[in-house]
């Protein structure tokens, strides 16, 4: 895929979410359904190394980049999730303590309600990729309730998940 | 409140967000730490507004969070500097994970461990949705909740609607049917 169908593509879906992964269920419309050039399961990697590498989730763009265009992918990746950032700029300039306006407040409150629903839609896929039996879906229970409710560090459930899993593998449990 | 060298500005958050793991919030507290607390650089209030902006504007939050703090103190250099001090060193981080999940992939006890991270990865997002609706389960708020999830998921699953006109439409709910304050 050319790099900067890439881009606008990945563009498109940081700039129209507002947290972390709420871009994914553009993207994956995008890339996986209608261009097919990413497969869900190297989305549920991406989502994998943006979630273990330190800095922002929202970078998970720049492993799907990767995934579909090498390395002038990963860049096509980083600047799409850097440039919506700027827009804050404008909105610092111009709109001011507009935010707190209550319909606007409330108008964002309903996106990010919506985003959820969006985000459920987008984890059926990758889940059917990646339960796909009693122990994984022990391990995904497992690190939903320790990152919903304990304090521990996410890369630190991803690299209980990842020795779980070789663990399990030596048991004959995948 | 002396403006500081860019320098040493850009440092902060290059070295926040490549030590900062779990995503935006530990990152944001950590700045909060560094610019406001320690350094005095940024008022609470300005800290506040940037905070509350940076939650409606499109993307990754704490991309634009680094790009308004940092305006604020030495515009647009800062600005530039800040997002890409938070970006590069992770971005880089990400296509290293990800290069060892491609050479990796022919590999079975790798890919067993790969595996598990994969089940860990739909357990996060879980926890994602879950933190996004969390705030408004309470009485007030629990309606609107429910028909905003429910209507999200059943029109991107069942109609397949792209989800920029889901996201609009919510918007456009969320502006006229107001609930009341906390």
């Amino acid at each position: 895929m050319n790099v900067a169908l890439l881009y606008l593509l990945l563009l498109k879906a940081t700039s129209t979410s507002f947290s972390g992964l709420t871009s994914l269920p553009v993207l994956r419309h995008d890339l996986v359904e209608h261009h097919r050039v990413l497969t869900d399961r190297q989305l549920n990697a991406a989502v994998a190394a943006g979630r273990t590498a330190p800095g922002p989730n929202g970078l998970y763009v720049v492993s799907v980049g990767y995934f579909v265009a090498g390395v002038p992918g990963a860049c096509a990746g980083c600047m799409a999730a850097m440039t919506p950032a700027f827009a804050i700029l404008v909105l610092l300039r111009y709109l001011g303590r507009r935010a707190e306006r209550p319909g606007v407040k409330s108008a964002i409150q309903s996106v990010t309600l919506a985003a959820a629903g969006l985000v459920i839609n987008a984890t059926i896929p990758l889940a059917r990729d990646a339960i796909t039996g009693p122990y994984p879906l022990a391990l995904a229970v497992a690190s939903f309730l320790f990152l919903a409710f304990t304090r521990f560090a996410t890369v630190w459930i991803i690299v209980g998940a990842a020795l779980a899993g070789l663990a399990g593998s030596f048991a004959g449990f995948l | 409140m002396a403006p500081t060298s860019l320098r040493r500005l850009s440092l902060i958050y290059l070295r926040v967000s490549s030590l900062t793991f779990g995503g935006g919030d530990p990152t944001m507290a950590a700045l909060q730490a560094e610019l406001v607390t320690r350094h005095g650089w940024l008022s609470r209030e300005k800290y506040g507004l940037v905070y509350g902006l940076a939650r409606i504007t499109p993307g990754t939050n704490i991309l634009a969070f680094c790009a308004g703090t940092a305006w604020e103190l030495r515009g647009w250099p800062g600005a530039i500097l800040a997002v890409l001090g938070a970006t590069l060193p992770s971005a880089a981080a990400v296509v290293l994970l990800t290069v060892g999940y491609e050479m990796l992939k022919h590999d079975a006890r790798a890919m067993a461990a790969i595996a598990g991270t994969l089940a860990a990865a739909v357990g996060l997002m879980a926890v994602s949705a879950w933190q996004l609706v969390r705030p408004d389960l309470r009485p007030a708020r629990i309606l609107r909740a429910l028909v905003l999830v429910a209507g999200s998921l059943s029109l991107s699953y069942a109609f397949r609607i792209s989800p920029v006109w889901i996201l609009g439409t919510a918007a456009l709910i969320g502006f006229f049917w107001r609930t009341a304050p906390e």
